[in-house]
């Protein structure tokens, strides 16, 4: 059950950074990327391929985050002064290319044979004491940063709607989406101080994902509420306000994509040692509608709501991989093309009710100008 | 000065006027749309400090001469000095930059975000506009942000919004939205502000709060270039009115000369 709950951790927080991204370039810039999953590809196979050739991780993983910034700017500069579906189109066909590469340049990526036994970040690592100590202080470090930051969005909104309808009382709805992510976070913790004291590689894996998303997060965030994020919303709604004002949106939205697909770089290599194993069809145009749901699930241009979708979307996937099967109403086959249908329900539902996301705002509606 | 209402179609040469340096004059600007000719070879000019009309009727190419101005649409011919530099090879969001500001005929506020954060996007420069600056800047980029919010305010007060400073700008009426539009313009401390309309749906009292923060603003060294249809607005505000029918200039003078200037009147009365 613990090791369950790590791979749960794992696949929400390589998920929750790869839609960070998508959520720079589409919740706050409103760019319609459809093939977010590129970014992924090019992070995954330049950390992987650098490393095997002797590269230490960090600078491997840097050169991955570094070359999808190139991507973005390829992809963004020849179609972001076009209109918006241009990019939707081109970007889902570029993550197909660079997924037939993978595929058919075999004397670099070993093709549909896959890539394995490449080096893996704390792969030979043997924790004593010590070190479990300090990976658990690590551990419950970002716990705090979580429950500070916690508090801090709950304050801000309770602050905004007081400014905004006049209301005095602390709203309830804002008390239970407090103590549901206590609850989550405990879990989380708990769960991942126990799989520390047991070590395994999963487990160092975890808590370097989960180092890596508060990291991401908190740069995210803040750049969110800064200027620079509101020329980015501002572009969103309405570009010619901010060219009015002396922004340059071609510029602005270029580097929304560039930063975008460089975090999604970072999460390509993760997802690539969290598989141990790479094939190019790990890197399906579907992986990009996994954050695609993310983001609208959670609400887009909102940070926490993009958490809180990742933590569904994997709840919904484990629960229903693991308790559909034993009903005998559906067979293996058809399993998977039916969990993706209750999917495509849930958001239709969603769309029709809550077209702003979980936690995202009525007023800022990104969907539907 | 005596013929200065005299029609000026053809060559549009500009008589310079020695008192008062132009801040902004354009020449030979012409665009079609299609087979449309919605402006041809026009010609204007903005004195610096002034408040000036410009006016016409409906579809006389007014609204576009803006969007030629600021470069939101590229003109097929003609030229643009402003503050004696040549703009149109400029992109627009350097022409704002340089201080020519355009507000929209339909004001466009962005409805999704605060009143107070449609202020703040009109501030120049930000530390915080960089994406590594809002990293590695923060005391720096919250200095600035709080001097921004400042100003803002002391805007917002000025025209009566800094009650709703928290609210979606979506939550405004349209004369308020005009408000807000004006009050953004000014948050980029321009040089000139070109005004589309700022009186059309705006009940009466609010047009008469336009009008004197436009003579303020005006006195305290902006310069303005309004498009109005309401004459009492542009007859009581402008030192000079330039007149646009069918996409060509008619006339340009002093509100008494265009007043009694036949020309004008049938091109009004004629459509
Ligand atoms: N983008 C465009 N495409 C095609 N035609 C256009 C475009 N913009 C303006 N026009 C045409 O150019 C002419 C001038 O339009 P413009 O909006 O500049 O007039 P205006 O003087 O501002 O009128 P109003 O007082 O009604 O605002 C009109 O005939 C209009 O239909
Ligand atoms: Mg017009």
């Amino acid at each position: 059950m613990v090791n369950y709950f790590v791979f749960l951790t794992i696949s929400t927080g390589i998920f929750a950074i790869f839609a960070l991204g998508l959520n720079i370039q589409w919740g706050y810039t409103g760019l319609i990327n459809f093939g977010h999953v590129a970014f992924m590809t090019i992070g995954a196979y330049t950390t992987i391929l650098l490393s095997m050739q002797g590269v230490p991780l960090l600078i491997a993983v840097i050169a991955g985050s570094l070359l999808a910034i190139v991507l973005g700017l390829l992809v963004g500069f020849s179609t972001l002064r076009l209109r918006e579906d241009y990019l939707a189109i081109v970007t889902i066909g570029v993550s197909e290319l660079l997924r037939l590469i993978a595929q058919n340049e075999e004397w670099l990526t070993q093709g549909t044979f896959g890539l394995q036994n490449y080096p893996l970040p704390l792969g030979e690592f043997n924790p004593n004491w010590l070190s479990k100590g300090i990976m658990i202080a690590i551990l419950s470090a970002i716990a705090l940063f979580a429950v500070w930051q916690l508090k801090q969005g709950i304050q801000g909104e309770f602050q905004t709607r007081k400014q905004r309808q006049k209301i005095a009382r602390f709203p309830l709805d804002l008390g239970i989406w407090g103590i549901l992510a206590i609850i989550l976070g405990g879990i989380i913790y708990f769960n991942g101080v126990i799989a520390l004291v047991n070590y395994t590689y999963k487990a160092g894996l975890m808590l370097l994902i989960l180092v890596t998303l508060t990291i991401l997060y908190a740069i995210v965030q803040r750049l969110g509420q800064s200027p620079w994020g509101r020329v980015l919303k501002a572009i969103r709604e309405d570009e010619q306000v901010p060219r009015a004002l002396g922004k340059d949106i071609f510029w602005y939205k270029l580097q929304a994509f560039m930063f975008g697909g460089a975090i999604a770089g970072i999460a390509g290599a993760f997802y690539a040692w969290q598989l141990t194993t790479i094939y190019p069809n790990n890197f399906e145009p579907l992986i990009s509608f996994y954050a695609w749901t993310i983001v609208v699930l959670g609400g887009a241009g909102n940070n926490a709501g993009i958490l809180l979708g990742a933590v569904i979307f994997w709840t919904y996937n484990s629960v229903t991989r693991f308790v559909l099967p034993n009903f005998d109403w559906i067979d293996d086959a058809r399993l998977g093309a039916f969990r993706l249908l209750v999917i495509g329900l849930i958001l239709m539902i969603l769309m029709i009710f809550r077209p702003q996301g979980i936690l995202g705002k009525k007023e800022e509606l990104t969907l539907g100008r | 000065m005596v013929d200065n209402s005299r029609p000026l179609q053809e060559s549009a040469t500009l008589t310079q006027d020695t008192s008062q340096s132009s801040l902004l004059s354009a020449q030979g600007l012409s665009k079609s749309f299609g087979g449309i000719h919605a402006l041809s070879n026009v010609a204007i000019e903005v004195k610096a400090g002034s408040i000036t009309g410009l006016i016409g009727p409906n579809g006389a190419g007014k609204s576009t001469l803006f969007n030629l101005l600021s470069n939101f649409l590229t003109p097929d011919t003609g030229e643009v000095l402003f503050d004696g530099e040549p703009i149109q090879q400029l992109r627009s969001h350097q022409i704002a930059q340089q201080g020519l500001v355009r507000t929209f005929q339909v004001a466009r506020v962005l409805s999704r975000l605060s009143v107070l954060e449609n202020m703040l996007l009109g501030a120049q420069k930000q530390t915080g506009e960089n994406l590594f600056k809002v990293l590695l800047q923060p005391k720096q980029l919250k200095r600035e942000e709080r001097q921004n919010r400042d100003r803002a305010f002391t805007l917002l007060e000025s025209v009566g919004l800094a009650e709703k400073a928290y609210d979606y700008a979506g939550a405004l009426s349209g004369g308020q939205r005009k408000l807000l539009e004006l009050a953004r313009a000014m948050m980029t401390h321009p040089k000139l502000i070109l005004l589309d309309e700022p009186a059309a749906g705006v009940n009466p009292t609010l047009i008469n709060q336009i009008s004197d923060h436009v003579l303020r603003w005006n006195q305290e060294g902006v310069t303005f270039l309004i498009i109005e249809h309401n004459m009492d607005v542009i007859m009581s505000l402008c030192q000079e009115i330039w007149v646009l029918a069918e996409g060509k200039n008619l006339a340009r003078g002093t509100p008494e000369e265009i007043q009694e200037n036949s020309e004008v009147l049938e091109a009004y009365l004629g459509q």
